[in-house]
């Protein structure tokens, strides 16, 4: 049978009538899903204060040597620090001398593909005193499977030169 | 077919190419067509406080005969220092403001150095640990300069750390550390003292540099700030900074190697801080043959207790600059297309204090008396710009000022029809100027 016009089927409007009705009464769904919170503020978002040069040489070699500078060490380190305008590139050239320094507590690649994740919450506590969120851990995690130029001193360098390394 | 799709599209670009305007950094869609007189500009602060009556006067016989003619001073207690390498005093190789002035503000050494590099006089209340108020001429360059360059062609090189280091760039609104100018104080950066601290650098692979990149664009990327927007100073791109690192650790090698035991053919002895400073100019001067450069000497202070040693740092910085200016003339590049200006930042007073040294001459203060606001301006350069061995002023009739340095410098390089009406108060030096 072909209907000529929507009004032609009078058990069809009644049905819709019908469907209107049960769909004013259904109250409001709460959908819950097996997913925890999770916090999405951006990590580090709380640093809003930059290191003085003083804080940021004495707190880069505590973090790479486990002590603390002589005060010889650190009016020299000063004195570089102060001696060039571009800071980027100034922090840049102390944080390799560190580096080179044999005394420099830096793990083996060994050491740190022995246990990845742990290897990226420690250096995330010792540069940033905070743990890295979910995203941080995948992504370096997977950088290191993946990338084999990747080394603990490699790391070490980018985060000592990071713009959150510089803030607390 | 597809050749005369790709020649139409080709021809489309090219003519959207040519017919889109340029945005320059200044916000501006054109550059203005102020040609340049010249293409590059060392402006060399003959500082520390220089009196006139030792200087262009020559109370104490000529302390400066590379600068200036006349019979060389016979004092007790100078040095023996090497000829100029010039046959003429630089005064003939341009012109000579012989009475300028620093007219307004304390005389003080940094209320001169802010004054003679923002061109606008300072009042007491100046914070030595501020960035000047108003823009430096190396903001002004680098903002509005068109083309646009990078701070590799402006350079500040101070003699001295404790405030200097803040007068690359200014904190004005509008300017700042984004314009700001590459700082070295180089006497202290590549010295034995700083040697263990930056001394020996990690160097990394191209390959390991490309790793770091990536790990520390990525820890950038999740954080919310930037530390080079956050009073950090300049912020070379990478490339000009690794060219940067490269040369601070070429002149550190060479320190090392014992190349600069004698600086500018000075025996070590004699050389002091301006003797090193200068020498190190020079080595900016040839790696990267700048548009703009500052230089500053400050060892004349000395004059604050013993003046026979200030006459003595007046003829060492006095051989410094002929030799900077001829170093100049002997870079491809930037012989015979550099102006350079030289002028104290201010004088020092009439009476003297009462500190005597050891051939009896009592010492001297800067205190804003007149004779304190008394000082020179040599403008020297190509003889097809500049005019030779010129002198303009007299006692009576001063002609110059300090603030008219930084609008000379924008007029020579082209820029001063685009710096903001009212920022500055000087003029034009056009008497130094065919």
């Amino acid at each position: 049978m072909v209907m000529n016009s929507f009004y032609d089927c009078p058990q069809l409007i009644g049905f819709i009538l019908l469907l209107m009705l049960m769909s004013c009464n259904e109250p409001d769904k709460i959908y819950q899903y097996e997913v925890d919170n999770v916090d999405v503020t951006q990590p580090g978002i709380d640093k809003d204060n930059i290191k003085s040069e003083l804080e940021f040489i004495s707190l880069a070699y505590s973090d790479l040597f486990g002590t603390t500078l002589t005060n010889d060490q650190l009016l020299s380190l000063v004195v570089a620090y102060n001696s060039l305008g571009d800071k980027g590139l100034i922090a840049d050239i102390i944080v390799r001398n560190f580096l080179n320094n044999p005394g420099a507590d830096v793990p083996s690649v060994q050491e740190m593909e022995a246990d990845i994740p742990g290897f990226i919450k420690d250096t995330y506590q010792r540069f940033y005193v905070r743990e890295p969120s979910e995203y941080e851990l995948w992504y370096l995690q997977d950088l290191i499977v993946n990338d084999e130029d990747m080394t603990p001193e490699i790391l070490y360098y980018a985060f000592l030169t990071s713009d959150e390394y510089r803030f607390f | 077919m597809k050749r005369r799709s790709f020649l139409k599209k080709s021809s489309l670009l090219a003519a959207s190419t040519f017919a889109a305007p340029y945005l320059l950094p200044t916000g501006r869609l054109f550059a203005r067509t102020a040609s340049r007189r010249v293409n590059h500009v060392v402006f060399c602060l003959y500082a520390g406080g220089v009196r006139n009556m030792e200087s262009v006067h020559q109370n104490e016989g000529n302390l400066m005969p590379a600068l200036f003619a006349g019979a060389k001073s016979s004092n007790p207690g100078l040095d023996s220092m090497p000829a100029s390498p010039f046959m003429q005093p630089l005064e003939k190789m341009g012109t000579l403001f012989k009475e300028f002035r620093y007219k307004e503000g304390p005389t003080g050494h940094f209320n001169g150095h802010t004054v003679a590099v923002t061109g606008r006089y300072t009042d007491t209340g100046l914070n030595l640990k501020q960035n000047p108020e108003y823009p430096t001429i190396f903001e002004y360059y680098l903002k509005h300069n068109s083309p646009s360059q990078t701070a590799q062609n402006a350079w500040w090189i101070s003699n001295s750390l404790g405030p200097y280091p803040a007068l690359n760039y200014s904190r004005h609104p509008s300017y700042g550390p984004m314009f700001g100018a590459n700082h070295i104080t180089p006497t202290m950066l590549i010295s034995p003292d700083v040697y263990p601290a930056i001394g020996k650098p990690k160097q990394f692979q191209f390959h390991e540099e490309e790793a770091v990149s990536k790990v520390r664009d990525f820890l950038n990327k999740n954080f919310d700030k930037q530390a080079g927007q956050v009073g950090l100073g300049i912020n070379n791109e990478a490339a000009d900074a690794k060219r940067i690192a490269d040369f601070i650790q070429n002149l550190i090698d060479r320190g090392l190697s014992g190349e600069f035991l004698n600086p500018l053919g000075v025996p070590l002895t004699l050389a002091n801080n301006d003797i090193f400073t200068t020498l190190f100019a020079e080595e900016v001067i040839k790696e990267f043959k700048p548009e703009l450069l500052t230089v500053n000497m400050t060892d004349v202070d000395v004059c604050h207790q013993d003046f026979s040693e200030y006459c003595n740092n007046l003829q060492k910085a006095d051989y410094a600059v002929a030799h900077l200016w001829d170093t100049i003339q002997q870079t491809p590049g930037m012989a015979n297309d550099t102006v350079m200006i030289i002028v104290p930042e201010h004088g020092r007073n009439l009476q003297p204090n009462s500190i005597r040294d050891i051939y009896g001459r009592f010492a001297v203060d800067h205190t804003g008396d007149a004779t304190s606001r008394e000082i020179f301006c040599m403008v020297i350069g190509p003889d097809n710009l500049i005019q030779q061995d010129k002198v303009v002023g007299t006692p009576s009739n001063p002609v110059g000022e300090s603030i008219d340095v930084v609008p000379t410098i924008a007029t020579l390089l082209g820029f001063d029809a685009d710096i903001p009406s009212g920022l500055l108060p000087g003029r034009f030096l056009h008497e130094a100027f065919v």
